[in-house]
Protein backbone atom coordinates (compact mmCIF):
# COMPACT_ATOMS: atom_id res chain seq x y z
CA UNK A 1 0.00 0.00 0.00
CA UNK A 2 1.26 3.24 -0.60
CA UNK A 3 1.85 6.18 1.60
CA UNK A 4 0.46 9.63 0.89
CA UNK A 5 2.35 12.25 2.97
CA UNK A 6 1.67 16.04 2.77
CA UNK A 7 4.44 18.68 4.32
CA UNK A 8 2.16 21.71 5.93
CA UNK A 9 3.66 24.59 7.64
CA UNK A 10 2.15 25.77 11.08
CA UNK A 11 0.70 28.97 10.50
CA UNK A 12 -0.74 29.35 14.49
CA UNK A 13 0.81 31.48 16.70
CA UNK A 14 0.45 29.13 19.79
CA UNK A 15 2.00 26.43 17.21
CA UNK A 16 0.54 23.05 17.72
CA UNK A 17 -0.19 23.01 21.40
CA UNK A 18 -2.23 20.49 23.48
CA UNK A 19 -5.40 21.30 22.21
CA UNK A 20 -5.31 20.85 18.48
CA UNK A 21 -2.99 18.12 19.19
CA UNK A 22 -5.74 16.22 21.22
CA UNK A 23 -7.93 17.21 18.20
CA UNK A 24 -6.02 16.47 15.22
CA UNK A 25 -5.30 12.34 17.13
CA UNK A 26 -8.77 12.15 17.79
CA UNK A 27 -9.71 12.55 14.14
CA UNK A 28 -6.23 10.01 13.13
CA UNK A 29 -7.49 7.53 15.66
CA UNK A 30 -11.15 7.71 13.41
CA UNK A 31 -9.27 6.08 10.43
CA UNK A 32 -7.75 2.41 10.32
CA UNK A 33 -4.64 3.81 8.51
CA UNK A 34 -1.59 4.23 9.95
CA UNK A 35 -0.56 8.42 10.03
CA UNK A 36 3.03 9.49 11.26
CA UNK A 37 4.36 13.16 11.75
CA UNK A 38 7.38 14.34 10.82
CA UNK A 39 9.36 16.90 11.97
CA UNK A 40 13.01 17.35 10.37
CA UNK A 41 14.66 14.17 12.05
CA UNK A 42 11.62 13.06 14.33
CA UNK A 43 9.26 11.18 14.00
CA UNK A 44 6.05 10.11 15.98
CA UNK A 45 2.44 8.34 15.55
CA UNK A 46 0.15 10.52 14.60
CA UNK A 47 -2.58 8.62 17.21
CA UNK A 48 -0.53 9.43 20.26
CA UNK A 49 -0.88 13.16 21.98
CA UNK A 50 2.06 12.67 23.74
CA UNK A 51 3.99 11.90 20.29
CA UNK A 52 2.26 14.99 18.68
CA UNK A 53 3.34 17.32 21.44
CA UNK A 54 6.93 15.83 21.84
CA UNK A 55 7.53 17.91 18.07
CA UNK A 56 6.93 20.97 19.78
CA UNK A 57 5.98 22.29 16.82
CA UNK A 58 5.04 26.17 16.92
CA UNK A 59 4.54 28.91 14.58
CA UNK A 60 6.63 28.58 11.49
CA UNK A 61 7.30 24.98 11.35
CA UNK A 62 7.19 22.32 8.91
CA UNK A 63 5.57 19.53 9.29
CA UNK A 64 4.83 16.07 7.22
CA UNK A 65 2.02 13.81 7.79
CA UNK A 66 2.22 10.67 6.34
CA UNK A 67 -0.53 7.95 5.89
CA UNK A 68 -0.54 4.32 5.24
CA UNK A 69 -3.84 2.08 4.69
CA UNK A 70 -6.87 1.54 3.13
CA UNK A 71 -8.77 5.25 4.15
CA UNK A 72 -5.27 6.67 3.68
CA UNK A 73 -6.44 9.76 1.45
CA UNK A 74 -9.73 10.62 3.29
CA UNK A 75 -7.56 10.76 6.55
CA UNK A 76 -4.72 12.71 5.08
CA UNK A 77 -7.37 15.07 3.94
CA UNK A 78 -9.14 15.75 6.87
CA UNK A 79 -5.89 15.90 8.85
CA UNK A 80 -4.74 18.59 6.82
CA UNK A 81 -7.78 20.29 7.49
CA UNK A 82 -7.40 20.47 11.33
CA UNK A 83 -3.83 21.59 10.55
CA UNK A 84 -4.16 24.45 8.65
CA UNK A 85 -7.66 25.49 9.96
CA UNK A 86 -8.48 24.07 13.08
CA UNK A 87 -5.30 25.50 15.16
CA UNK A 88 -6.78 27.25 18.02
CA UNK B 1 15.11 23.07 27.59
CA UNK B 2 15.60 21.42 30.62
CA UNK B 3 11.87 20.85 32.98
CA UNK B 4 14.44 21.73 36.03
CA UNK B 5 14.90 24.77 34.61
CA UNK B 6 11.23 25.47 35.25
CA UNK B 7 10.39 23.28 38.00
CA UNK B 8 11.22 24.35 41.44
CA UNK B 9 12.00 21.35 43.75
CA UNK B 10 9.76 22.43 46.34
CA UNK B 11 6.09 22.55 43.65
CA UNK B 12 6.90 18.58 43.03
CA UNK B 13 3.72 16.68 45.36
CA UNK B 14 4.22 13.39 46.22
CA UNK B 15 0.94 12.37 47.45
CA UNK B 16 -1.87 15.12 46.37
CA UNK B 17 -4.94 14.70 48.45
CA UNK B 18 -7.33 15.87 46.09
CA UNK B 19 -10.10 13.94 44.21
CA UNK B 20 -11.78 15.35 42.05
CA UNK B 21 -10.40 17.92 38.81
CA UNK B 22 -10.94 21.47 40.37
CA UNK B 23 -9.18 20.12 43.68
CA UNK B 24 -6.38 18.90 42.02
CA UNK B 25 -5.63 21.82 40.41
CA UNK B 26 -6.32 23.93 43.37
CA UNK B 27 -3.95 22.24 45.27
CA UNK B 28 -1.43 22.20 42.64
CA UNK B 29 -1.71 26.18 42.53
CA UNK B 30 -1.02 25.81 46.25
CA UNK B 31 2.35 24.30 45.24
CA UNK B 32 3.33 26.76 42.78
CA UNK B 33 2.75 29.17 45.99
CA UNK B 34 4.79 27.07 48.64
CA UNK B 35 7.52 27.25 46.45
CA UNK B 36 7.58 30.85 45.72
CA UNK B 37 6.37 30.79 41.98
CA UNK B 38 3.18 32.15 42.47
CA UNK B 39 1.75 34.34 45.00
CA UNK B 40 -1.15 33.89 47.31
CA UNK B 41 -3.29 36.30 46.59
CA UNK B 42 -3.66 35.34 42.89
CA UNK B 43 -4.29 31.62 43.91
CA UNK B 44 -7.70 32.16 42.75
CA UNK B 45 -6.98 34.17 40.15
CA UNK B 46 -4.66 31.10 38.31
CA UNK B 47 -6.76 28.35 39.49
CA UNK B 48 -9.80 30.14 37.59
CA UNK B 49 -7.17 30.38 34.40
CA UNK B 50 -6.46 26.37 34.35
CA UNK B 51 -10.27 25.45 35.27
CA UNK B 52 -11.06 27.68 32.50
CA UNK B 53 -8.59 25.99 29.79
CA UNK B 54 -10.12 22.99 31.03
CA UNK B 55 -13.40 23.33 30.32
CA UNK B 56 -12.52 23.47 26.45
CA UNK B 57 -10.96 20.40 26.64
CA UNK B 58 -9.46 18.15 28.88
CA UNK B 59 -5.32 18.25 29.36
CA UNK B 60 -5.41 14.63 30.44
CA UNK B 61 -3.71 13.39 27.51
CA UNK B 62 -3.87 9.47 28.33
CA UNK B 63 -1.45 6.84 29.96
CA UNK B 64 -2.30 8.22 33.82
CA UNK B 65 -0.77 11.35 32.85
CA UNK B 66 -2.10 14.90 33.33
CA UNK B 67 -1.05 18.60 32.39
CA UNK B 68 -2.94 21.22 33.21
CA UNK B 69 -1.81 24.50 32.04
CA UNK B 70 -3.04 27.98 31.00
CA UNK B 71 -1.54 31.52 30.37
CA UNK B 72 -1.72 34.18 32.89
CA UNK B 73 0.60 37.65 33.81
CA UNK B 74 0.21 37.04 37.25
CA UNK B 75 3.49 34.71 36.67
CA UNK B 76 6.91 36.42 34.93
CA UNK B 77 8.11 33.33 33.51
CA UNK B 78 6.64 30.19 33.07
CA UNK B 79 6.68 28.09 36.07
CA UNK B 80 5.81 24.96 36.70
CA UNK B 81 4.18 22.04 39.38
CA UNK B 82 4.67 17.86 39.39
CA UNK B 83 1.98 15.66 41.61
CA UNK B 84 1.20 12.41 42.26
CA UNK B 85 -2.40 11.06 43.06
CA UNK B 86 -1.75 7.72 43.92
CA UNK B 87 -5.43 6.61 43.83
CA UNK B 88 -5.82 8.57 40.67
CA UNK B 89 -8.08 11.38 39.77
CA UNK B 90 -10.93 11.25 37.33
CA UNK B 91 -9.77 14.30 34.87
CA UNK B 92 -12.28 13.46 31.79
CA UNK B 93 -8.84 11.87 30.23
CA UNK B 94 -8.80 11.02 26.56
CA UNK B 95 -8.08 7.50 27.20
CA UNK B 96 -11.16 7.22 30.21
CA UNK B 97 -8.58 6.06 32.62
CA UNK B 98 -7.89 7.72 35.94
CA UNK B 99 -4.53 10.24 35.96
CA UNK B 100 -1.70 9.66 38.55
CA UNK B 101 0.90 12.19 37.23
CA UNK B 102 0.16 15.37 36.97
CA UNK B 103 2.38 18.24 35.44
CA UNK B 104 1.40 21.89 35.73
CA UNK B 105 2.29 24.72 33.73
CA UNK B 106 1.95 28.57 34.09
CA UNK B 107 3.10 31.05 31.43
CA UNK B 108 2.55 34.27 31.00
CA UNK B 109 0.68 35.38 27.80
CA UNK B 110 3.66 36.40 25.60
CA UNK B 111 5.39 33.21 25.99
CA UNK B 112 3.92 30.78 22.77
CA UNK B 113 7.81 29.45 22.49
CA UNK B 114 8.43 28.43 25.77
CA UNK B 115 4.83 26.76 26.89
CA UNK B 116 4.96 24.33 23.58
CA UNK B 117 8.60 23.84 24.19
CA UNK B 118 7.87 22.74 27.94
CA UNK B 119 5.01 20.75 27.05
CA UNK B 120 7.35 19.13 24.23
CA UNK B 121 9.74 18.29 27.13
CA UNK B 122 7.19 16.81 29.17
CA UNK B 123 5.65 14.55 26.50
CA UNK B 124 8.96 13.27 25.47
CA UNK B 125 9.84 11.88 29.45
CA UNK B 126 6.51 11.04 30.46
CA UNK B 127 6.79 9.13 26.80
CA UNK B 128 9.15 6.49 28.87
CA UNK B 129 6.76 3.95 30.74
CA UNK B 130 9.47 3.43 32.56
CA UNK B 131 10.01 6.50 33.70
CA UNK B 132 6.16 6.87 34.35
CA UNK B 133 6.45 3.71 36.35
CA UNK B 134 9.13 4.78 38.52
CA UNK B 135 7.78 8.12 39.12
CA UNK B 136 4.42 6.25 40.51
CA UNK B 137 6.60 4.28 42.49
CA UNK B 138 8.44 7.24 44.31
CA UNK B 139 6.68 7.84 47.63
CA UNK B 140 9.19 11.03 48.32
CA UNK B 141 9.61 14.29 47.72
CA UNK B 142 13.34 14.23 47.08
CA UNK B 143 13.22 11.35 45.41
CA UNK B 144 10.91 12.18 42.44
CA UNK B 145 13.35 15.33 42.02
CA UNK B 146 16.40 12.91 41.12
CA UNK B 147 13.91 10.63 38.88
CA UNK B 148 12.67 13.84 37.64
CA UNK B 149 16.96 15.03 37.11
CA UNK B 150 18.17 11.77 36.09
CA UNK B 151 15.58 11.38 33.56
CA UNK B 152 16.04 15.33 32.50
CA UNK B 153 19.68 15.06 31.63
CA UNK B 154 19.82 11.16 30.43
CA UNK B 155 16.90 12.14 27.49
CA UNK B 156 18.25 14.34 24.57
Amino acid sequence: MPTLRRTVVIHNEEGLHARPAALFVKVAKKFDASVSVRRGSQRVNGKSIMGILMLGAGKGAKITIEVEGIDAEEALEELIVIVEENLG
Amino acid sequence: MRIMDFLDAEAVEPNLKATDKKGVIEEMVGLLVRAGSVKEADKTEITRVLLERESLGSTGIGQSVGIPHGKSDRVDTLVAAFGKSNLGVDFDSLDGAPVHLFFLLVAPHDSAGPHLKALARISRLLKDRFFREELKKSMEQKALVEIIRAEDEKVQ
